[in-house]
């Protein structure tokens, strides 16, 4: 039966290449995402297994999850306790060492080095380079506050050279030194390939941390002692404010958070597979149940000269393992090429990622041989099947005929489902939150299921109102009759395109939504303030910048936020410290219950959505983890959702108490009545020439700042959206040039009684017009339903606006009529091209 | 009146040691208003001929004329549209588009060439072929000898210069074949068509004025006001000379 398959696979290379291509695609992306994903890790073991020390103690913080845009002091551990350590039986010696984020290198231009979205780390010099995470490649170590050292990376893109001012700006202040030393690191951790800026001890710490203290202490052990043993003994010493782990362990977990890092884009090129292997399922279904069709007499004969059932089946099954196998295969291909590529774009941002030659792994292999054979063979199934039950008698006639299973089945199936999506909507829209949105999630994949089940009575009724338009000429009329004569197949065309667009309009909506949500979000939280001033990536700046702001005439009043992270039980939340006044006008806050000014410290304001997830109400007390502990807070006031106050907020002082560092995070600047706000700006501008990190903005421009974030989302969108295209064109290709195949006796008729080639062609395009159409549409409302119903029950959590981007949604649809026209160039130049003759004379 | 006309028409395939010719030199006039059968043995080369008339094929050698235009002097596209407004067709099986209901098949040349039809022409031509209420039916609906008579019926739509069938008859049994070939009968009697065919059955050559006998691309014999008898006797002559 394989040889059989394997002949028919030959004999019919054409029909069979789309399929392929759509196998190839798919198992491309999930190729490329596990190759990638391998070779990064691979990479990162082979630089773990360099110099480490052999056990590492590093403070306890509550928040593990602690990030640079925090603007808490570190936690840090003392060199008291280093000394405790290293009296330690078993231990040979200690370090400790001062690595954390927060300082800024600026280019030779007094522009901020670009980090490409990577933190910038700060260090002190190491007492023991073994245990350092990086070394030292050119000059000396750094000394004193005129003097430190750069990462060999940033030197190179921003041109410094030794012996070059280097100006730095820190928490605490800006500096500028003479660069001494070129470094490069030599584990992969947390800090492998950001920007590293090195200052001696002391300095590090004074400008780093703002006071004493060490981020962690690497102990190296007497030869021959055990590490389990000694790790106990300093367990012992260090108490609970302190985890000691060991070299295997401190790389297990800096490689998870590497993955964590570029884990993203293998979620991404996953989430491109997934489609592509959806989408791509449909075009099989379709061919194979177009070859089987056709090729009905021929599959009957087999069975009357003594073929069984199982064995037809098999025939068909065994062309569906062919296909897999090599649509598997150059997918795999596909997957080195696309890895290849991540990797070569990778250097070029001259990220300094570890790299290593291409892994392509036998699990990476088998994953894709199975995964690809396995959709294959399933999509083939249902046509496989059908074509064993050819009765061998169909073998004489002449117009052999598939049992054809009413639709009926089908559509009421699928008609139970709308009902169920419709169940699910009504549910989820009465539900506020996260949940509500999985369930709404869990909706719009069985909308998509009874659409599709319900499909080919949808089209028998669609394809002539949505055709409507192009007149009634003879071409148009055969054309959608075409498209209407086999209502499974236009509708599975159609279905591919329907998925992708509903899934693609969904995020549309979703987006634009969160964008006008900013926009109003920001205009309703911004009251009296002209001026906000932020840095970049949210990072926390000096309390200079508010003083200096200050001082510039014409300005009334600058009000400061500080954030930091922190948890309440299990949930991460943000803390906010604010001053006195804030919430009265810069930020407009809708107090719901209780009051927002004169806090104490330990009382805090909470925004209603916070509330209650935590299940807070005035009055009520709660346990606020921070990095210094945990802290009793008790709930002065209840605000509506603010979007610049998406936090737990307390008075400045309360913020100080809970281990709140005294850097800002934001400004909230008030210019006087009657002073310009373009008069102002250039001199509070001037005023920050020594924080060039630091910006200023209008409301306008502030608000254009925050919604690029949800730009580059649109951008991913809008690389799905071609993706799906892509195959969706794929899809109407194939079915077109199928029909093509399948009707060139009709066609070969139509051409002898005087239709010409500009009307075939017409013919055709009407045909492949009704397909994208018709899925366009349906895709198009169940993704705008989704995402209306998204941003419903988000209102609450940053979706307060609903915004339609209606004009965006009907280029969609003239795109999708577009991909119609453009998808039936192929196969009317195939039907173009047909012999009349021997198309009347086809059996 | 001449409605076609053939000058030293030859049809070559292959070359050298594999060469066939499947026409060869074949000159003939077709007259207008009149039923013309061509007969001939499986490979004689007259279903070539009849493609070759139609526009459907290009002759390698010689001319073909439909009244005063030289059918092998015109493109593709020329072509096509000359088949759409000057001639009708009947082939023996798969003449209708299955899509398309009797009634829409039957006007598809004129809807075409954008033509309105001529109502009165067309309820003629419906009311001859004597379908009654069946004409909103599609194809798969109807039986062969309907399914022939509505292709009839399409082919004479348009009032084309003449009307070529190729083996109209071959998939239908004897009573159908009687309506069909009737039909074409009355189209040449009452109408003043012009029809060539294509056939090997002798019942369905006695229909026509005339009978062309083919043999090896040649024309070989010709018979005028065949009956069933004669045609049978002339092909018994032909083959015996073919022995002989």
């Amino acid at each position: 039966m394989l040889k059989l398959g394997l002949r028919s696979v030959l004999a019919h290379r054409l029909r069979f290449v789309l399929c392929t291509v759509a196998v190839m695609l798919g198992i491309g992306f999930v190729s490329g995402a596990m190759i990638f994903t391998d070779t990064l890790s691979t990479a990162l073991k082979k630089n773990f297994a360099g110099s480490t020390a052999d056990i590492t103690v590093t403070p306890v913080s509550a928040l593990s999850d602690d990030t640079g845009t925090s603007s808490a002091r570190p936690a840090t551990l003392s060199s008291d306790l280093a000394h405790q350590i290293a009296a330690v039986p078993g231990v040979a010696g200690t370090d400790p060492q001062l690595l954390t984020t927060g300082p800024q290198i600026l280019g030779s231009d007094g522009k901020p080095s670009d980090t490409y979205g990577l933190p910038t780390y700060g260090a002190g010099w190491p007492h023991d380079p073994r245990t350092a995470p990086f070394k030292l490649i050119d000059g000396k170590a750094p000394w004193g506050e005129g003097q430190l050292g750069l990462d060999q990376s940033t030197a190179q893109r921003e041109g410094y050279e030794l012996g070059d001012k280097v100006k730095v700006v820190t928490p605490a202040q800006a500096v500028t030194g003479t660069l001494t030393a070129i470094t490069t690191p030599v584990l992969a951790g947390a800090a492998a390939g950001a920007p590293l800026v090195t200052f001696d001890p002391a300095t590090g710490q004074r400008l780093l941390l703002g006071g004493p203290g060490w981020t962690s202490i690497g102990v190296a052990i007497q030869p021959g002692q055990d590490s389990a043993a000694v790790t106990k003994a300093i367990e012992a010493v260090a108490g609970k404010d302190a985890t000691v782990r060991t070299a295997a362990q401190v790389s297990a977990d800096g490689k998870n958070a590497l993955d964590d890092t570029f884990g993203g884009f293998s979620t991404v090129l996953l989430m491109f597979a997934g489609l592509a292997l959806f989408v791509g399922a449909f075009l099989i279904v379709n061919t194979f149940a177009m070859l089987v069709a056709q090729r009905s007499r021929e599959l009957a004969m087999l069975r009357a000269i003594g073929a069984s059932r199982g064995q037809v089946t098999g025939t068909v099954l065994a062309e569906g393992l062919v296909i897999g196998a090599i649509g598997s295969t150059l997918g795999l291909l596909l997957g080195g090429g696309v890895a290849a590529g991540l990797q070569f774009f990778y250097q070029r941002l001259d990220l300094a990622i570890p790299t290593a030659v291409l892994q392509i792994s036998p699990e990476t292999i088998i994953t894709c041989y199975l995964l690809g054979i396995g959709i294959t063979l399933a999509a083939a199934y249902p046509a496989a099947r059908r074509a064993g039950k050819l009765p061998p008698v169909a073998a004489m006639r002449d117009d052999a005929m598939l049992p054809e299973r009413s639709i009926l089945v089908r559509v009421i199936i699928g008609a139970f489902m709308l009902l169920m999506a419709a169940t699910v909507y009504a549910i989820a829209v009465n539900l506020k939150g996260l949940p509500a949105a999985v369930l709404l999630g869990l909706g719009a994949a069985i909308t998509l299921l009874g659409v599709v089940m319900t499909s080919p009575l949808i089209s028998r009724y669609a394809v002539r109102g949505l055709m409507s338009p192009f007149g009634r000429k003879a071409p148009v009329t055969l054309g959608r009759r075409n498209a209407e004569r086999n209502p499974r197949r236009t509708s599975a065309t159609a279905s591919a395109l329907m998925i992708s667009l509903a899934l693609v309009s969904g995020l549309v909506v979703i987006a634009s939504s969160a964008k006008a949500s900013v926009d109003k979000g920001i205009t309703d939280a911004i009251g009296t303030s002209d001026l906000v001033v932020t840095r970049d990536g949210g990072n926390p700046f000096s309390g200079q910048v508010r003083d200096r702001i200050a001082e510039v005439p014409g300005i009334t009043s600058v009000h400061r936020v500080r954030q930091m992270a922190g948890k309440v039980g299990d949930t991460s939340v943000r803390v906010a410290g604010v001053d006195e006044g804030t919430l009265d006008g810069p930020i407009t806050a809708q107090v719901e219950a209780g009051t927002v000014s004169g806090l104490q410290p330990g009382q805090a304001i909470v925004p209603r959505n916070l509330a209650r997830t935590l299940d807070l109400s005035v009055g009520k007390a709660f346990q606020l983890i921070t990095t210094t502990g945990t802290h009793r807070l008790t709930v002065a006031g209840v605000i509506a959702p603010n979007r610049q106050l998406n936090a737990i907020a307390l008075s400045l002082p309360g913020y100080t108490a809970i281990g709140g560092a005294a850097s800002d995070s934001t400004l909230y600047v008030e210019v006087a009545d009657g002073t310009s706000i373009a008069t102002v700006l250039p001199t509070v501008v001037a005023k920050l020439q020594d924080y060039p990190a630091v910006q200023v903005r209008d409301q306008q421009a502030y608000a254009k700042g925050e919604r690029g974030p949800i730009n580059a989302i649109l951008g991913v969108v809008g690389m799905l959206l071609a993706l799906a295209i892509l195959i969706a064109v794929l899809g109407i290709v194939n079915t077109l040039a199928l029909g093509v195949v399948e009707r060139t006796r009709e066609i070969g008729l139509l051409r002898a009684i005087g239709m010409d080639r500009p009307q075939l062609r017409r013919m055709l395009q009407v045909e492949s017009i009704a397909i994208a159409l018709l899925g366009a549409l349906l895709g198009l409302v169940i993704g705008v339903l989704f995402g209306a119903s998204i941003q419903q029950v988000m209102a609450d959590d940053g979706l307060a606006v609903l915004d339609i981007p209606v004009l965006q949604l009907v280029i969609a649809v003239l795109v999708a009529a577009a991909v119609g026209v453009l998808a039936a160039v192929w196969p009317s130049r195939r039907a173009a091209r047909l012999d009349v003759l021997r198309a009347i004379a086809t059996e | 009146m001449v409605a076609v006309r053939t000058v030293g028409v030859g049809k070559r395939y292959g070359g050298g040691e594999t060469r066939i010719d499947a026409l060869d030199d074949v000159s003939v006039d077709f007259g207008r208003g009149r039923f013309t059968a061509i007969m001939g043995p499986s490979g004689s080369g007259k279903s070539t001929l009849l493609h070759c008339l139609a526009g459907l094929d290009r002759p390698s050698a010689g001319q073909v004329w439909l009244g005063d235009v030289e059918l092998t002097r015109l493109d593709e596209k020329a072509l096509t549209h000359l088949r759409r407004d000057r001639i009708g067709f009947v082939f023996q099986a798969f003449n209708l588009v299955p899509t398309l209901s009797a009634l829409e098949n039957i006007t598809l040349p004129l809807d075409l060439a954008n033509r309105k039809p001529d109502r009165e022409w067309l309820d003629k031509v419906i009311t001859t072929i004597g379908l009654g209420d069946r004409l909103n039916h599609k194809p798969a609906e109807l039986s062969g000898g309907q399914q022939q008579r509505v292709a009839c019926a399409r082919a004479l739509v348009s009032r084309p210069d003449v009307v070529f069938a190729d083996e109209p008859t071959g998939n239908l049994d004897s009573r159908s074949s009687a309506d069909v070939l009737g039909f074409l009968h009355r189209s040449v009697r009452e109408f003043g068509q012009t029809v060539v065919m294509v056939t090997h059955d002798p019942t369905a050559a006695a229909y026509a004025d005339r009978v062309l006998f083919l043999a090896d691309g040649r024309l070989e014999s010709e018979l005028p006001d065949p009956t069933a008898e004669s045609v049978l006797d002339m092909m018994k002559q032909l083959d015996a000379h073919e022995a002989g």
